[in-house]
């Protein structure tokens, strides 16, 4: 039993800093989170006691072990409320599965429930898994793709509108911006398409492009004036979209270009 | 076959004047839209014609009905394809049901469902058999309704919400069987379709949508506890051949969705499209569209039933615009492949293999740092309605040319949940005309901004109808993709567009967020 409770120690030790920290509240209107979030204190007791009664067999994480199941995804853990389920399941054991009767007070289980439910909320809530190290590649090799083949410099400079770039955004969003930097309402200067609309009249008007679809366009003016036209066959429509080269090099890039390309813009401090 | 006519004509000598004749099921759709696709071969093609190319300029607005839960906001927009028998239409969204006069839009009742939770995502609408409506909840409920007064007549759980199921999809009628499936991939349920009693609720058979252990199908997998939590949801709505008597569904995505690394193997019967028999829930045939799928990408979308020529012998066969990219035309006697063609340029398979399934390539597999796949997670097409048009030979489908990071964030050897994440970047919608003998693309309109795919209706009037991503429902000429109406809604269009005629006038019904319009003819 020593040895037992040593090894579970161990497991503790090792495994403390791979645990997922206890689950904050979420926000309302989290979709994937349907059921209470448990008392964040709860969680923290309850894996301290999980750990030491049930790590060895369940694993430290509660995903199953060489003797015992998993139990982030087991039905009757999943069912439990507060310990209903799993605390008879602990007060009696399994005796045909090989598992012992633990004689823990109500509090304790209640404590091993939270923990327990958080641990299917860190699974279920995928919106909030961490992104795991995306700087892999090249930097000298994405230097070159940046001034060669993927004509980045065409528009842009490391000195310029990218100085400083690495600072301005975390790597997991400086990827997905530098790839397509789609315009976000909370942008100071989001970039627009400018358009020119030449009517049947001869007359042009040209701007910033407000709406366009088959069948109508508008814009507004220099001046801030808005305009906008029905389209037909003796409108001409022409955009210029300045994210256009982004939408072209996303068909071109291969995974290696990607990575060597963030390698190279992580270094633009 | 004669007990089934028999059945039928049981269910037929005891109709309400509201309830629906049976035979109806078994007919094109014209007076009545008794079922999610109008009928069962998912083709969304009306013999009307009175609304045609030569008038429809002067189609119009008949009515709008604006659903209103009365709890303030909805979680959903109306995705829900109404069905419409004898002058009355039927819709949901989660937790809610309406039937409102088809003429005029006024509401004849509401039904409420008190949730247990779940996610509240969508409600795809109603089953019906004679006088009773049935409908799936958020929180995993069959219902049935009395069609007169909404009033409810029972309720059976199909799934457990705590376990993360939720249900969406139209129940499918076939003779005495309501067909229900379940969705729910965030915590590695196993999926699994049922057949229930139209009486009692009670269930007659289940078919697990992965092999228990020694089973057919569980070579595909590496181990029991994998097969058991590996997903496959059955959450749109099948089709239905009455004379092979065989019910066409395609499944969902394997779990953890993202992270392979736990379930190496084919993972059957995820992302498949499968024949099962309806009275027993037995597989005839499958085929699957994504072996070992790390990318979300369900083959749930739409079995379309064609009944086609190819080399010029007449052919029984069934066609999918599929989420990952591919374009599959199957002989639906026996699962046989005939095409496999991608609709979008795709980066992420190798080519086929002997059955025509697609290779996936490895290195498109969701990586720690990341890597970029087209089609997105939300794929190519997804549950939105496409439609077949049998008088131009043409399949029709709004593909999206999509864009995504995907992110393994789980490496553990069994991973759990999604195990990965993705992050969508660009895409560009395109309305696509697909020669079903090839998969040659015919014609294309495309967009000018991006969005998820639209449902679609055809009609013997020579017209194609469904929106766009600007919010606008169009009207096309099918054989050609030219423009020949459109009209500017609240929102996009949300469901699949319907028509039914009543006193001689023809109605196109489509839903867009949180209205549901009529149009019609001037008269």
């Amino acid at each position: 039993m020593k040895t037992l409770v040593a090894l579970c120690l161990l497991i503790a030790a090792s495994l403390a800093a791979q645990t997922p920290p206890a689950a904050a509240p979420r926000p309302a209107n989290n979709m994937l989170i349907s059921r209470a979030v448990p008392d964040a204190a709860a969680v923290e007791r309850g894996q301290k006691i999980f750990v030491g009664n049930c790590g060895f067999c369940h694993g430290a994480t509660a995903q199953g072990g060489d003797s015992g199941p998993d139990l982030v995804r087991s039905a009757l853990a999943l069912d439990d409320e507060r310990g209903d389920k799993i605390g008879p399941v602990i007060e009696q054991g399994r005796p045909g599965k090989g598992m012992p009767a633990f004689h823990l007070p109500a509090d304790q289980i209640q404590d091993i429930a939270a923990f327990l439910r958080s641990r299917q909320q860190a699974a279920i809530d995928r919106n909030a898994y961490s992104i795991l190290n995306i700087i892999t590649g090249d930097r000298e090799k994405g230097r070159e793709y940046f001034n060669g083949a993927g004509r980045c410099r065409t528009c842009h400079s490391p000195t310029g509108d990218l100085a400083g770039v690495a600072n301005k955004y975390d790597a997991v969003l400086l990827q997905s911006r530098f790839l397509y930097p789609r315009p976000r309402p909370r942008d100071a200067q989001p970039v627009r398409s400018e358009v020119t609309v030449k009517l049947a009249s001869g007359q042009s008007v040209s701007g910033t492009l407000e709406y366009l679809d088959d069948f109508d366009v508008s814009l507004r003016d220099a001046s801030g004036d808005y305009h906008s036209f029905s389209r037909d066959a003796r409108v001409k429509v022409e955009v210029h979209d300045p994210l256009a080269a982004h939408a072209e090099l996303l068909k071109k890039y291969s995974d290696a270009d990607m990575h060597n390309l963030l390698a190279y813009l992580e270094t633009l401090k | 076959m004669k007990l089934r006519l028999a059945a039928l004509a049981l269910v037929g000598s005891c109709l309400m004047a509201q309830g629906l004749d049976p035979a109806l099921l078994l007919k094109p759709p014209t007076e009545a839209w008794p079922t999610y696709n109008g009928d069962y071969s998912g083709r969304r093609f009306s013999s009307l014609s009175r609304i045609n190319s030569s008038n429809v300029t002067a189609m119009t607005l008949a009515w709008e009905y604006r659903l209103d839960p009365g709890t303030g906001t909805l979680t959903s927009t109306i995705k829900s394809t109404p069905l419409e028998v004898n002058g009355v239409l039927y819709f949901t969204l989660p937790d809610h049901a309406w039937a409102v006069d088809a003429r005029t839009g006024r509401q004849l009742w509401h039904y409420q469902w008190e949730s247990h939770g779940g996610i509240h995502i969508g409600s795809r609408g109603f089953g019906m058999y004679g006088g009773w409506l049935y409908f799936e909840t958020p929180d995993n409920y069959l219902i049935s309704l009395n069609a007169k007064d909404g009033t409810e007549r029972w309720h059976v759980e199909i799934a457990d919400v705590k376990q993360e199921y939720f249900s969406t999809p139209a129940p499918i009628v076939i003779r005495n069987h309501i067909i229900v499936g379940v969705g729910g991939d965030s915590l590695d349920v196993p999926g699994y379709l049922e057949s229930r009693d139209p009486e009692t609720g009670q269930l007659q058979w289940r078919w697990n949508t992965t092999p228990r252990k020694g089973e057919a199908g569980a070579e595909t997998w590496p181990n029991p506890e994998a097969m058991e939590h590996g997903g496959g949801m059955t959450w749109v709505p099948g089709t239905y051949d009455p004379e092979l008597n065989l019910y066409y569904l395609g499944t969902g995505n394997p779990n953890p969705v993202m992270a392979g690394q736990g379930r190496k193997g084919d993972n059957l019967w995820t992302c498949s499209i499968v024949a099962l028999n309806p009275d027993t829930g037995k597989l005839a045939w499958y085929f699957q569209a994504s072996p070992h799928d790390t990318h979300d990408w369900d083959a749930a979308e739409t079995p379309v039933l064609i009944d086609g020529e190819i080399d010029g012998r007449p052919r029984k066969l069934l066609a999918q615009s599929s989420r990952n990219g591919y374009f599959f035309v199957l002989d639906r006697t026996n699962g046989k492949n005939v095409v496999s063609k991608p609709y979008i340029d795709i980066n992420w398979s190798k080519g086929l293999d002997a059955k025509g399934q697609p290779i996936g390539n490895p290195d498109k597999e969701p990586k720690p740092d990341g890597t970029l796949v087209i089609p997105a997670l939300g794929g190519a097409a997804n549950w939105p309605s496409p439609s077949f048009d049998p008088e131009t030979g043409l399949f029709y489908v709004n593909a999206s040319s999509s864009y995504s990071l995907f992110y393994l964030t789980d490496t553990n050897d069994k991973p759990e949940g999604y195990g990965g994440r993705d992050s969508g970047l660009y895409s560009t919608l395109a309305l696509k005309a697909i020669d079903y003998r090839t998969g040659q693309i015919r014609w294309t309109h495309e967009y000018n901004r991006g969005g998820s795919s639209i449902g679609i209706l055809t009609t013997a009037g020579k017209l194609l109808f469904t929106g766009d991503p600007s919010g606008n429902f169009i009207v096309y000429d099918p054989a050609n993709g030219k423009i020949l109406w459109h009209a500017h809604l609240i929102s996009n269009v949300s469901n699949g567009p319907m028509t039914y005629e009543l006193d001689g006038r023809q109605y196109v019904v489509v839903g867009a967020g949180d209205t549901v319009y009529g149009f019609t003819l001037l008269q």
